[in-house]
């Protein structure tokens, strides 16, 4: 008796799915619309086109941006949510609410809150003497990015809390007690307890919000479609256009290579970074 | 010895968590009842002055998104169940045997959870119109496997490791079959990895948006999250519309995560942290 055919279902599907479409993009992006095999033209006519590095810089800074953010106010929330306190559990429930709403809805429900006319952010801060007048938060080419990545912050945060609460209930009872009797205080708790602790979990999520980060769409595409003035155009929005807007499909799969190859260096320059920084002391 | 400074983190933390996480979805139920003439209104109104169900009414009535909403709930309940089945068997198989080739397929299918959907989505889109899948609901259900499945098989691999084998070896011994073991000794015994696998494909494919907005075209297979962008995509936005539309997608949403939330998150957790 052997396992093969209890997985073998399943690894067909993904091969399907996954194996054949990362091989057809490669041979996609070296080929012209008769099929004839045409080098690297794709690719030059990709680098050579006036988005590209546009998209490029957009999806660093929104990745970049909303990492830092998510990273450091969801660790924030998940050791708040592991203090003792009254109604611990009915906050536990509602920070996860921005983290199962649909993306679409988190787009819809700020896009509202931040419309520039009607929206309650705006009359807010106007109202209360922060802003003079009203802020185009998603029409202002220079502040549209930092918006939409401060609803993605919102939107994942609580994956984060959620993933270094499970970490920090982990950790023996006694460091703290004896970090304690060593006169230690909350923030060095924090810092020389906690932190320590939840190290290996933080890699992770990083690493997976780096991954949802380059693929994210939904929020920026619903609510600019990429603009205004191409200033929120990320990268799966730039290959979403050529391919089924301007139907340059050969040239949206070298795209998709080149963006295939990005994120792996992405990740690769991550890993490596903190491969460097663990075997430091 | 002080703890002032925790206090105060505690504080914080009871005041930020419900104003941050709850306000927007708060704003959102307010404004679906108010009227037009209300939502344009400057200043806005906090409370609906005259409450409606106006907006309802569009959105159920005047628009396509009952009909979208059915075409979500026939792909996500068809790609949860496809995932179920594909990841019991593969899980199975990955916990309870050694053959080769395992370590580079589990590999494989790890590897398949990090993919940017994005860098493969022109030739996936290609393939499925040589299939004849684009805009049908087995084209959504199949291509949502690249969400759904490799989690699915990754966290219920670490369920069926935790459970301890002699008590397949005990039913084995006693004459059950392979196939008798999964169902009536190793199942059972995992439910709460089943209950975190099915709400985790369902929550997925529910909210999933640029595979839709790709593969669905046509407004027989056009799902929930194409609806609502379609109504806002228009230079006049009904923005009372869209957040009673928003509202009656979430819902769903909301009653089962909060109805299986011990059983997800745990399911979720161990998964991801112990897998």
């Amino acid at each position: 008796m052997t396992g093969v055919p209890f997985v073998l279902p399943a690894l067909a599907v993904l091969a399907l799915l996954i194996l054949f479409p990362v091989i057809y993009t490669g041979v996609l992006s070296v080929t012209n619309e008769q099929g004839v095999f045409v080098g690297l033209a794709n690719y030059r006519a990709v680098a050579e086109g006036r988005l590209t590095a546009t998209a490029v810089w957009n999806t660093v800074y929104f990745v970049g941006g909303s990492i830092v953010f998510q990273v450091v106010l969801g660790t924030l929330a998940g050791i708040f949510l592991n203090q003792q306190f009254r109604g611990r559990a009915v906050l536990r429930s509602l920070a996860l609410i921005p983290w199962v709403v649909p993306g679409i809805v988190a787009a819809t429900m700020w896009a509202w809150m931040l419309h520039t006319e009607f929206g309650i952010v705006n009359h807010l801060l106007t109202s209360g003497g922060v802003v003079d007048r009203s802020v185009g938060w998603l029409t202002d080419p220079d502040i549209v990015m930092p918006a939409l990545i401060a609803i993605n912050v919102w939107k994942l945060f609580p994956f984060v809390a959620l993933m270094v609460l499970a970490g920090l209930q982990t950790v023996p009872h006694e460091l703290y007690e004896s970090a304690r009797v060593d006169g230690a205080s909350f923030g060095d708790e924090i810092r020389h307890v906690m932190l320590p602790q939840i190290r290996p979990v933080l890699v992770s999520v990083t690493l997976l919000l780096m991954i949802w980060g380059l693929n994210a769409i939904t929020i920026i595409y619903t609510i600019t479609r990429g603009g205004p003035a191409n200033r929120t155009l990320v990268l799966p929005i730039y290959i979403y256009r050529q391919a089924f807007e301007a139907f340059a499909f050969h040239q949206a799969a070298a795209l998709s290579a080149m963006f295939f190859v990005f994120s792996l260096v992405l990740v690769w320059l991550y890993l490596h970074a903190f491969a460097a920084q663990e075997g430091r002391p | 010895m002080t703890r002032g400074r925790a206090t105060f983190f505690v504080a914080a933390g009871v005041l930020a968590i419900p104003a941050v996480c709850l306000f927007p979805f708060l704003w959102m139920g307010l404004s679906s009842l108010k009227s037009a003439r209300e939502l344009y209104a400057v200043p806005p109104t906090w409370l609906p002055h005259a409450p409606t169900l106006e907006n309802y009414r569009t959105v159920l009535f005047e628009s396509n998104v009952p009909r979208y909403f059915l075409n979500s709930v026939i792909i996500s309940l068809g790609s949860t169940g496809l995932a179920l089945g594909l990841a019991i068997f593969a899980s199975y198989g990955f916990a309870r045997f050694e053959f080769a080739g395992k370590r580079a397929s589990q590999a494989f299918v790890l590897a398949a959870q990090l993919l940017p959907t994005s860098a493969i989505i022109v030739p996936l889109f290609i393939t499925l119109r040589v299939l004849g899948l684009v805009n049908t609901y087995l084209g959504l259900i199949l291509v949502y496997m690249i969400l759904t499945l490799p989690l699915s098989v990754w966290m219920l691999t670490s369920y069926f490791r935790a459970i301890p084998v002699e008590l397949e070896e005990a039913a084995i011994i006693d004459g059950a079959s392979r196939a008798a073991v999964l169902f009536r000794v190793t199942l059972p015994l995992s439910l709460p990895g089943l209950v975190a696998v099915v709400v985790y494909a369902f929550v997925t494919t529910w909210n999933e948006f640029i595979f839709a907005l790709v593969f669905a075209q046509d407004s027989r297979v056009k799902t929930l999250p194409i609806g609502i962008a379609e109504f806002t995509g228009e230079f006049n936005t009904d923005w009372g519309a869209v957040m009673a539309a928003s509202l009656v997608m979430t819902l769903p949403i909301v009653l089962l995560f909060f109805g299986m939330q011990r059983l997800f998150v745990g399911g979720l957790t161990a998964g991801a942290i112990k897998g």
